[in-house]
């Protein structure tokens, strides 16, 4: 991260969620997404507040990334390296070269079998982390945040994020101010 | 006769031999585990015997350690049990509180979170009442904590230990009437205890649980009970064989002044009231046999001399 702040100020309070921020986002494998992060907590009304701004995640995950991939001639046996987006590959699989042709005999092991493997296979792309990063990172928010903020407003999209929490209900113009002086703080306006 | 806690460690060769020489001498054995090729019992010894015990299993290999916590129950009480915020610092505390001996119950509060918001309702607070001592695992801002810490002890009258991130000097400032007891340095932080820094915070839980419950101890010794909770715990065990098919890892659960026993009330609380511990005296003369809010178990309260002049 370029540059990550917590604000709070109790200071106990304040390095025990910086603690539990680089545990969560660690976790969640997004430290190398966020390039810029803030958070702000204030009890007293109480509010939590993250704002920041991420990288370019355009990740594609290929056939490759997942697994080796080795050709006979009509048939091919794939390798699984990697288990974290083998559901979206078998998904994919299945709808390139149907059902009957895709089995699954043991955990790392996916055959294709009877059908014509096109050049270029082990390049088709699985998922792109792009997709989904937004999601897991107000997910992570979500994990980071007080218990007990259950009113929440969130935010995503052209590379910034906020998460703004609170026991109390949030009124619009509130949020905004704060969230928009919270950006300032890291050099960054609304967009 | 004063018995004091301790945990054995062995193997299962000749253990058999043990559990007897423990009954010889006027011991209890409150709980037994099997952990594959160990066998761990927690026991209440009488004090100067300890020593004999000692010499009597060196040969057989095993381990006899203090375990200031054995025979009681702890209530781990805790705001919430949320999914998002896994792993629960909570979950450690109870976890190792048990590796002392102790009995602990987690009590995740049903809206125990937020800071205007959290409520205490009545079955957490009789729950936590059936407890020897509760502590309290509560977050880590002190403004948090004052405010919302009182609603959660109202009604709770056993004593409470509140744990929290804000050190000590902080908690002990902002508690308005003082609590039992504090551990600072806590609160909620999302990773399990591995380093020696979080291991130390959770003897310090220890450390001071042990403390509050040895100033109990002391209460209950100006006017003790009319009978121990162990030796209860064995005329229970001998008087209803049913309890040998409770699955619970604790069927009976011994506490500080009474017992909790996880059987239905309805069909077995006169049974236990009709025991005899000896001759002439019931089990329903020296204690109050209550339903227990905790499913439908039956809760033993021992009463103290002074209530029924008698000590068997």
């Amino acid at each position: 991260m370029d540059r990550y702040e917590v604000e709070c100020f109790e200071e106990a309070g304040r390095d025990i969620y910086k603690q539990i921020t680089s545990t969560v986002l660690q976790d969640h494998n997004l430290t190398s997404v966020i390039s810029k992060l803030r958070i702000f907590i204030d009890p007293r009304i109480p509010i939590f507040v993250a704002v920041g701004t991420i990288r370019d995640a355009g990740g594609s995950v290929r056939v490759s990334d997942i697994g080796s991939v080795q050709r006979q001639a009509d048939s091919a046996t794939i390798s699984v390296r990697d288990e974290t987006h083998l559901a979206k590959l078998l998904v994919k699989l299945n709808t390139i070269f149907g059902y009957d042709h895709v089995d699954q005999p043991d955990r790392f092991t996916i055959l294709l079998s009877d059908t014509e493997i096109p050049d270029g296979f082990e390049n088709i792309e699985v998922t792109n982390r792009a997709d989904t990063v937004f999601r897991d990172l107000i997910y992570a928010l979500t994990v980071i945040a007080p218990e007990g903020f259950k009113v929440r407003r969130e935010s995503y999209g052209k590379r910034q994020f906020f998460y703004v929490a609170s026991e109390n209900t949030l009124s619009e113009h509130v949020v905004e101010d704060i969230v928009a002086g919270q950006f300032a703080l890291i050099g960054e306006e609304i967009r | 006769m004063i018995l004091v806690p301790i945990t054995f460690r062995g193997g299962v060769y000749r253990h058999d031999e043990v559990m007897d020489y423990i009954e010889d001498l006027g011991g209890y054995i409150i709980q037994k585990h099997d952990i594959a090729q160990e066998v761990v019992l927690q026991v209440l010894i009488p004090k100067d015997d300890i020593e004999r015990f000692r010499a009597f299993t060196r040969p057989l290999a095993g381990e006899v350690t203090a375990s200031p916590l054995v025979g009681t129950e702890i209530a781990v009480v805790i705001p919430s049990l949320e999914i998002h915020h896994l792993p629960h610092s909570a979950c450690d505390i109870a976890e190792y509180l048990r590796t002392v001996g102790a009995k602990t119950n987690m009590v995740g509060l049903a809206r125990g979170f937020g800071k205007r918001i959290s409520q205490l309702n009545d079955e957490e607070r009789d729950v936590i009442n059936e407890h020897d001592i509760a502590v309290y695992v509560l977050g880590n801002f002190e403004t948090c904590i004052q405010e919302k810490f009182n609603g959660l002890r109202r009604g709770v009258h056993v004593p409470v230990i509140l744990t929290g991130a804000p050190p000590v000097d902080a908690l002990k400032r902002i508690t308005d009437p003082p609590s039992a007891g504090y551990v600072g340095n806590l609160g909620r932080f999302m990773h399990r205890t591995r380093t020696e820094a979080d291991i130390g915070r959770l003897d310090a839980v220890v450390e001071e649980v042990a403390r509050v419950l040895d100033l109990t101890r002391d209460e209950l010794a100006q006017d003790p009970l009319s009978v121990s909770p162990a030796r209860l715990q064995d005329v229970i065990q001998e008087g209803v064989p049913e309890i040998d098919e409770v699955y619970s890892p604790t069927p009976i659960t011994v506490q500080l002044a009474g017992l909790r026993v996880k059987l239905p009330f309805t069909r077995y609380a006169e049974t236990i009231r009709r025991l005899p511990v000896e001759e002439g005296v019931t089990v329903g003369d020296i204690a109050d046999v209550i339903p227990s809010r905790m499913r439908d178990y039956i809760l033993v309260r021992i009463k103290p001399f002074s209530e029924t002049h008698i000590v068997v």
